[in-house]
């Protein structure tokens, strides 16, 4: 469900944009189920590699997408 | 003990402190959510025990410490522990001292780990003759668990009905799963089930933005406003035995010992109990508000640690709200860990207590000088820089690992059904200690009914 860019919604305690966490939830599901699908080698190495694949769509994310926060600083800088 | 364990502890221990530095800041984290799954993958994947205690106890002391950041610095709680402090900590804000609700609830932390961990040590010294009886009877004690946690919150009716019901939920997935044959008969999935509560209320309200009318009330036309005030320390860094007076530092103390024999009641609740008591013979709004932040960030550590240590040195099962939530893999992570054979079976109390004083010591070291000193320039880092979808969306994606591990497709199946039960049924007020108390009791329950 597109939203446009000027609304934002309230999830778990915070804002964010619809489109962004849709795209951001498209990003890290198959980084993270990817990683543990296609890793070479037996037992613990698949589960290390979706958790990196997890920590790979966090940073991705983090580098892609901007908070939706309003940040006041007041009258202290 | 082995010199490399103890390198790879102290390492374990520093990760866990930055990590959990930066998501203590983060608004809105549930302890058990960001702190579950994680550990549960380190014991999957075979990481040596002691290692993932120095790093779980280093990971809970950077949170709680972090997690009082937010409070002072923007008047939001940092996670639902801290939600109780944010009144008192916007008293202090208004009456023009904002940075000394940042040293105070800092200092009582560090009271609070300090006196919970040889109070708990001892105290699991104590209850140890009693884990063989206690063990014997583990269904009908999280039932009881279950009964008396629902008896304690506020909403008692959907609690106590909420029992059964989620019973009956969580074992009927299970025994579709063997019917599917997708699970060995007589193979118990777990972890996936713990996760699907854990992560509930978010899959809740992911699952309400994509009805048309439900996310219109979660529309907003502007994004969450949050102020920042008062202004980083750049003088000596403060001895937190001194931020406290002699009067504060004797009610944190006690209210430490106070968190840590409660160990197996809601921490939340004893919180604001012993806040509520403490401030309450003190005149003055600042002084009132110093003493009530300060001994209830102590209460948070010390039911905390005590929550964790006790079950896992004295008894071997999962007995207070904090096991049972986000140190729950050190009792049950299959195949690595069963109620059988698990954290307290497999380590001696002497490495409990090296891994915990490492991790508690770690995480003291690094986290208290960096929340006194840059509380405000974190919280602007954290605000600006990290946004909330990829948080949203690094849990989502941990718990469909997970999910896919224990079942397969019908795993995640099954992980999407249970959270969105899970979730209503927390948002109508049934506590996670209920439910994850159920999801023990429950193949105990549905044996005895049907």
């Amino acid at each position: 469900m597109p939203e446009p860019r000027t609304r934002y919604l309230n999830v778990w305690d915070d804002t964010v944009g619809g489109r962004d966490l849709l795209l951001s939830l498209c990003l890290s599901t198959p980084l993270t189920l990817g990683g543990y699908l296609l890793a070479p080698g037996p037992a613990p190495m698949p589960l290390i590699c979706g958790l990196c694949g997890a920590l790979v769509g966090f940073l991705a994310n983090t580098l892609l997408f901007r908070p939706k926060r309003r940040i006041d600083t007041g009258e202290e800088v | 003990m082995d010199p490399v364990i103890l390198l790879q502890m102290l390492v374990a221990a520093v990760i866990g402190v930055v990590i959990y530095t930066a998501i203590g800041v983060a608004p809105g984290t549930d302890e058990t959510a960001v702190l579950a799954p994680v550990t549960l993958a380190l014991v999957v994947a075979g990481v040596a025990l002691p290692v993932v205690l120095a790093f779980f106890m280093a990971a809970i002391v950077a949170k709680k410490l972090t997690d009082s950041i937010p409070v002072s610095v923007a008047g939001i709680p940092g996670g639902v522990m801290s939600a109780p402090m944010v009144e008192h900590a916007l008293i202090l804000k208004r009456e023009g001292h904002a940075t000394l609700a940042i040293r105070k609830m800092a200092s009582g932390s560090v009271i609070g780990t300090l006196v919970a961990i040889p109070i708990s040590l001892f105290l699991a010294f104590l209850l140890t003759p009693l884990a063989d009886v206690l063990g014997q009877y583990a269904s009908q004690i999280f039932f009881g668990g279950a009964v008396f946690l629902a008896l304690m919150s506020r909403e008692k009716v959907i609690s106590l009905i909420s029992i059964v019901l989620l019973a009956a939920l969580i074992q009927a997935l299970r025994h579709f799963y063997w019917g599917m044959g997708v699970i060995p008969e007589g193979q118990t999935v777990f972890i996936s089930f713990f996760l699907g509560i854990t992560i509930g209320p978010m899959m809740f309200n992911l699952a309400q933005l994509t009805v048309n009318r439900e996310r219109q009330t979660m529309t907003e036309s502007a994004p969450k406003q949050i102020q920042i005030h008062g202004s980083d320390d750049t003088g000596r860094l403060p001895n937190p035995f001194r931020i406290l007076n002699r009067q504060e530092a004797t009610s944190a103390a006690a209210s430490s010992v106070l968190g840590s024999v409660t160990f197996f009641m809601s921490p939340v609740g004893i919180t604001i109990f012993l806040g509520e008591v403490m401030s309450s013979w003190v005149k003055g709004t600042v002084a009132k508000a110093s003493r009530a932040l300060s001994s209830m960030d102590a209460v948070t550590n010390a039911s905390y640690i005590a929550g964790i240590l006790i079950p896992l040195a004295a008894l071997g099962i999962p007995m207070s709200p904090m096991a049972i939530g986000p140190g729950n893999a050190f009792f049950n992570a299959p195949p690595v860990l069963t109620l059988e054979q698990n954290a307290h079976h497999l380590m001696s109390f002497w490495e409990i207590t090296v891994a915990s004083v490492l991790g508690a010591g770690v995480a003291l070291l690094i986290t208290y000088p960096i929340a006194v000193r840059y509380a405000r320039r974190i919280c602007l880092f954290v605000f600006t820089r990290i946004p909330h979808e990829a948080f949203l969306a690094m849990f989502f994606s941990l718990v469909m690992l997970l999910a896919y591990m224990d079942a397969g497709l019908m795993g995640i199946l099954g992980v999407m059904v249970l959270a969105l039960v899970a979730g209503l049924l927390n948002r109508w007020g049934v506590n996670y200690g209920v439910q994850f108390m159920t999801l023990y009791a429950a193949p105990w329950l549905m044996g005895l009914l049907a």
